[in-house]
């Protein structure tokens, strides 16, 4: 099942569901992600912020408690120090120092100046970034400083003194969490998707491996072998049930048409026993020697009795293809070589008649078919011309083969079809007005080439006559293999 | 010459049974498989002419049952069965013949005799075939008529050729489209006859006696020498 070459892979239905289906899981797990991520940062951030804020404020009140004196700036800063040792979401092992970098606090005097730096770094630069950025009042915001590659939190407060309190926190340690949590997200979710893929590929391919089994089973089938069935895979699943199905399908299809052949065979068998006695008798009568007007009726007897089993084959005939119920013995067919035997037998008839025929053909075209029906195909249309056609008129014959098809053309320069024949000259017993067959002849032609897979046209050509133009599928190898691509990729 | 004629239909057999007696050969008949078997085990039968469809057995089981106690007589199937079986096709390869019935007689009487023919194994394998004053040169593909070349087509070579070897015997129109053409039809107009017609027209010239002769509603016979 897995023995085919690797290109058809990407053209495989399985490929195209299980790349879909991976695409639509990738996409709906990355929009959960992102979901997610917001909301871990939102939470993280809110965290922050509420100890900026908090802490802000105790600054601010011990800024505006603590006497302005020499131990001002002391005092101060040790509790700005103390507060940065509790920092939330505080990740860094190596931290520990008084050197850290998460936590700045800066004190802004009324006139623009520094009044009190904590911190790494550079307190004018940090303020200027500070009064660069648009505050809104006292909510926490951020803020960048030239030269430093982590964005601050910044909260502030504004004491009594007019000067203005900040507390920056490093948004290191969130963004820290927040890559940790991404990188892991996305290595998970690439290994998840893959296998994912892989997993729906191959449950995919087996499953419409099941299917292309039954396709090709169904194909053949079609192709009227109606003794085989589809495998039946002992699953109880959809495919299983599938193979059931059509299998039960064809058991009745295969019974109706074994019915079909056993009404015609009786038919046939019981028409044709009394037409044997009888024409076994009226030529035993014309053995004996009897004067002309005696033989007469006799003879144009026969000639009805001939025509009536004719007619008792073709109508069975007719009836057993439209059913698709046709036997067929099919061999290699050279149409080119029939239609030249052919020419041999109806040239004298033709000639007699003052048809003048020409064949155009670029040498054999191969069909496979049933002889004795193509046989009967060539020399009803040959017929039907000799029959329809008036003295004087032109008969072209042209065989040529393309795309897969070998088309034979009947045209000629006649009075074309009857228009009261209506749309379907292929109709059964449809007949022009001055036909005197049966009109069976394009019935039976149309019937057959439809078993073989072919079809036929009637058209009149718009320079006056009529065109036949019967298509049969070459014989071709590959043609098997073909068809089978085919139902699948209509399937 | 002894034949078998197994067909359960009573008109049928009495007809065929009659022509194959007035064509020279003895005939005896059975209605059933069991009869012909009895009989064909009692007698030793040149030809054996056997109905598909027999009361109490299928014909061509009846057949490979003869075949199996060695009764090696070709067989002429009759069948009114619309698609050949291939058991059939397989007796046919073995050099048996099959007809569909309704059938003409003269066909019958035709195919029999080849089937016949073949069993003697004396083929004749001939360079020139002479009847009446026609001379047929198999090699050179020429025919004349007293001497006199006539100027035929390769097709009414075959056509005259198949006559000459049926000589003084009728053949019909499906034999001809068979045997010469080699096409298996029944034609809704008269091709075989026209064909006919210009062959006449080339042997059977003014002041000449007619070797042709046409029998309406059966067939046609080449005069015999």
């Amino acid at each position: 099942m897995f023995s085919r070459p690797a290109s058809p892979i990407l053209r495989s239905a399985a490929w195209r569901i299980s790349l879909w289906a991976t695409l639509a899981f990738a996409i709906g797990t990355m929009l959960v992600f992102a979901m997610l991520h917001r909301f871990v940062a939102d939470d993280i951030q809110r965290r922050s912020d509420a100890w900026l804020s908090g802490e802000v404020e105790v600054l601010g009140d011990v800024a505006a408690r603590t006497p302005k004196n020499r131990l001002y700036s002391r005092v101060v800063g040790e509790i700005a120090e103390l507060a940065s040792r509790e920092v939330p979401n505080r990740q860094r092992a190596s931290g520990g120092d008084s050197g850290n970098d998460t936590v700045f606090f800066l004190q802004a005097r009324e006139d623009g100046a520094v009044g009190l730096w904590v911190g790494s770094g550079d307190g004018a630069a940090t303020l200027s970034a500070i009064r660069s950025t648009k505050a809104l009042g006292n909510v926490p915001f951020d803020m960048r400083v030239a030269g430093v590659g982590i964005p601050f939190r910044v909260a502030s407060v504004r004491i009594p003194d007019g000067s203005k309190i900040y507390l920056g926190l490093s948004e290191r340690d969130e963004l820290h969490v927040l890559r940790n949590l991404r990188v892991r997200f996305f290595t998970l979710w690439l290994v998840i998707v893959l296998l994912g893929f892989v997993i729906v590929f191959y449950a995919t391919r087996r499953m419409l491996g099941h299917v292309r089994e039954i396709t090709e089973a169904a194909s053949r089938i079609g192709q009227s072998d109606l003794s085989s069935r589809v495998p039946n895979t002992q699953s109880n699943d959809e495919i299983g049930h599938l193979a059931r199905t059509l299998n039960h399908m064809l058991d009745r299809i295969e019974n109706t048409v074994h019915q079909l052949h056993t009404i015609t065979d009786s038919l046939a068998h019981d028409l044709r026993s009394p037409l044997t006695a009888i024409r076994g008798k009226l030529e035993t009568t014309l053995s004996n020697e009897l004067r002309i007007d005696q033989a007469e009726p006799i003879i144009s007897a026969i000639d009805e009795l001939d025509r009536l089993t004719e007619f008792l084959n073709t109508s069975l005939d007719v009836a057993e293809a439209k059913a698709d119920a046709l036997r067929l013995v099919r061999t290699e067919i050279d149409l080119d070589e029939l239609l030249r035997g052919m020419m041999n037998l109806y040239e004298p008839s033709m000639s007699d008649k003052g048809l003048a025929v020409q064949i155009r053909s670029a040498g054999s075209v191969k069909v496979l078919a049933d002889p004795a029906l193509l046989h009967r195909v060539i020399a009803n249309l040959f017929d039907n011309e000799l029959k329809h056609v008036p003295a004087s008129c032109t008969v072209w014959l042209s065989l040529e083969s393309a795309d897969d098809m070998g088309r034979l053309m009947v045209e000629d320069n006649g009075p074309g079809f009857d228009v009261g024949v209506g749309r379907d000259p292929f109709e059964r017993r449809v007949r022009g007005r001055a036909s005197k067959g049966h009109g069976l002849g394009l019935a039976f032609v149309e019937a057959v080439v439809r078993v073989h897979g072919g079809t036929v046209t009637a058209t009149n050509r718009s320079e006056g006559g009529a065109r036949l133009a019967v298509s049969l599928p070459l014989c071709r190898p590959q043609n098997r293999e073909q068809t089978h691509t085919l139902a699948l990729a209509k399937g | 010459m002894r034949l078998l004629l197994v067909e359960d239909e009573r008109e049928i057999q009495s007809f065929v049974k009659q022509s194959l007696m007035e064509a020279g050969y003895e005939v005896d008949t059975a209605e059933d498989g069991a009869t012909a078997s009895r009989l064909a085990a009692k007698h030793a039968y040149h030809g054996l002419i056997v109905d598909l469809g027999l009361p109490d057995q299928d014909g061509i089981d009846l057949i490979l049952q003869l075949r199996r106690i060695g009764i090696t007589s070709p067989v002429l199937i009759l069948s009114a069965r619309r698609s050949v079986d291939d058991r059939v096709k397989g007796l046919e390869l073995g050099g048996d013949d099959y007809l569909t019935k309704p059938f003409a007689i003269a066909e019958l009487l035709a195919r029999m005799r080849n089937l016949l023919r073949r069993n003697s194994t004396q083929r004749e394998d001939v360079t020139r075939i002479r009847v009446c004053d026609l001379e047929l040169d198999m090699l050179k593909r020429r025919a004349t008529r007293a001497g006199e070349v006539l100027n035929l087509s390769p097709q009414e070579f075959g056509l005259l050729e198949y006559l000459c070897r049926h000589a003084g015997r009728v053949v019909t129109r499906s034999m001809l489209l068979a045997e010469v053409w080699g096409i298996r039809i029944q034609p809704d107009t008269n091709v075989v006859d026209v064909h006919i017609y210009r062959l006449r027209g080339k042997i059977d010239t003014e002041g000449r006696e007619p070797l042709i002769k046409t029998l309406r509603g059966v067939g046609y016979v080449l005069k015999a020498s």
